[in-house]
């Protein structure tokens, strides 16, 4: 899946906005929106929010965890805390991204944001990483994945799942039954590929 | 315009038997997604979802046309627009998925059909796979010509299959007792449950009943 997937799939998540404008309800597909009153507050989905931004029809209202303070105390506890702690949105990556791409200048201290929520990351990858490196060790066949968000699962998706189907196969491999089985096991082997070009 | 729409729906789901019945545009959207992604994660051709596509283009056309009775000064058109091509692009990733997936296992996806009571290919689908199963039988046979003596009847009874031991990540949607993981050791078993709303990574083989059944979706 590509980055944009993920982004796409994020980007339904609602935020608020402030509106410059009056109008009526938007009916959209997926739900009706509105009545926009100039200067009152309303919750949109990301997408509209970031058109509306780049109209210039709106200000955004950064969602209550983008904040220096709480995004300082996320990080202590996810580098203290052994297992990966809850994160405040699904797709926190995803809005920190879009929101800080259209919307810095509604965003206080939007710089310092960034940084720690690229801290956040990287404290989450490298337990990611040595997580991995643990199942695989300990030859696990399932694992559970809780409080892991979407990017991050993403990240690791075409190698890992991968890799335990290789270890699977080799521990399901029986070396005596002919040659048969071998080129057999080798065609699956060519195979295994198309199942994750996505 | 939304009243317009609605109707539209409503009647539609009216006319329609299934299983699904009684759902909102924004049920009926979020479905879509549902089954674009787990199509996308799956190894196997999922079965086809051919009514909730129907709808969602239903949904879409009558969108389409309300659109076009807007004036174009209104700057509303713009998100009308763009929420039909978001979905317009779920819709079309969902069929591609599907298309390579008949492709590359074409004689597979056929054989499984013709053995199962229920047909995961849709009506269009099953044409497509036919004649992609003789324009493939037809250049292959011409290629092995030249070559006598080659196996080449062998890929017809030796096909490409997916693989169904590969691994997923999925979410549960309700409490789900008594997975099964084959730790590929022989008898060497293990059984999981897994919660409403924990997400995992286990091999696909053992929870591909539970997906189709919507207990669980990949992520």
């Amino acid at each position: 899946m590509d980055p944009e997937e993920v982004e796409f799939l994020g980007e339904k998540h609602l935020v608020s906005i402030v509106p410059s404008f009056t109008s009526e309800s938007v009916h959209l597909i997926q739900g009706d929106y509105g009545p926009f009153r100039a200067g009152l507050p309303i919750r949109v989905p990301l997408w509209v929010a970031v058109n509306l931004k780049q109209q210039k029809r709106c200000r955004i209202q950064p969602p209550e965890w983008m904040d220096v303070d709480t995004l300082e105390l996320i990080k202590t506890d996810e580098k203290l805390s052994r297992v990966f702690t809850k994160m405040p949105s699904e797709f926190y990556m995803v809005e920190v991204k879009q929101l800080l791409g259209c919307a810095s200048d509604d965003i206080p201290r939007a710089d310092e944001i960034r940084t720690i929520v690229k801290d956040i990351w990287d404290i989450r990858m490298s337990k990611l990483r040595s997580s991995i490196d643990l199942l695989v060790k300990n030859h696990e066949m399932y694992a559970a994945v809780d409080n892991l968000t979407m990017m991050e699962i993403n990240s690791m998706r075409p190698l890992l799942p991968h890799a335990l189907d290789h270890i699977y196969r080799m521990k399901t491999f029986q070396p005596n039954v002919g040659s048969q089985s071998q080129t057999m096991s080798f065609s699956t082997h060519s195979r295994v590929s198309t199942s994750f070009q996505s | 315009m939304d009243e317009d729409t609605d109707d539209i729906l409503n009647n539609i789901i009216d006319d329609d038997d299934d299983a699904n019945i009684q759902m909102t545009p924004a049920e009926l959207i979020q479905k879509m997604e549902e089954i674009w992604i787990n199509e996308k994660f799956a190894p196997e051709l999922l079965p086809h979802e051919q009514e909730i596509v129907d709808l969602v283009l239903s949904q879409i056309s009558a969108m389409e046309d309300n659109v076009e009775t807007l004036p174009s000064a209104d700057f509303k058109k713009g998100f009308y627009q763009l929420e039909i091509d978001r979905i317009r692009f779920v819709v079309t990733s969902y069929l591609r998925q599907r298309l390579e997936k008949i492709e590359t296992y074409v004689l597979h996806v056929l054989k499984e059909d013709e053995e199962r009571e229920e047909a995961y290919l849709s009506e269009a689908e099953q044409q497509f796979a036919l004649k992609y199963k003789e324009a493939l039988e037809e250049h292959f046979d011409n290629a092995t010509m030249f070559y006598p003596g080659l196996p080449f009847e062998d890929w017809k009874s030796n096909f490409v299959r997916p693989n169904m031991n590969s691994f997923v990540f999925l979410k549960a949607k309700s409490n789900v007792e008594g997975v099964v993981v084959d730790r590929g050791q022989g008898d060497d078993n293990e059984i999981v449950d897994i919660k409403a709303g924990s997400q995992m990574l286990i091999s696909y083989k053992g929870v591909s009943d539970l997906i189709k059944k919507g207990d669980l979706r990949l992520i």
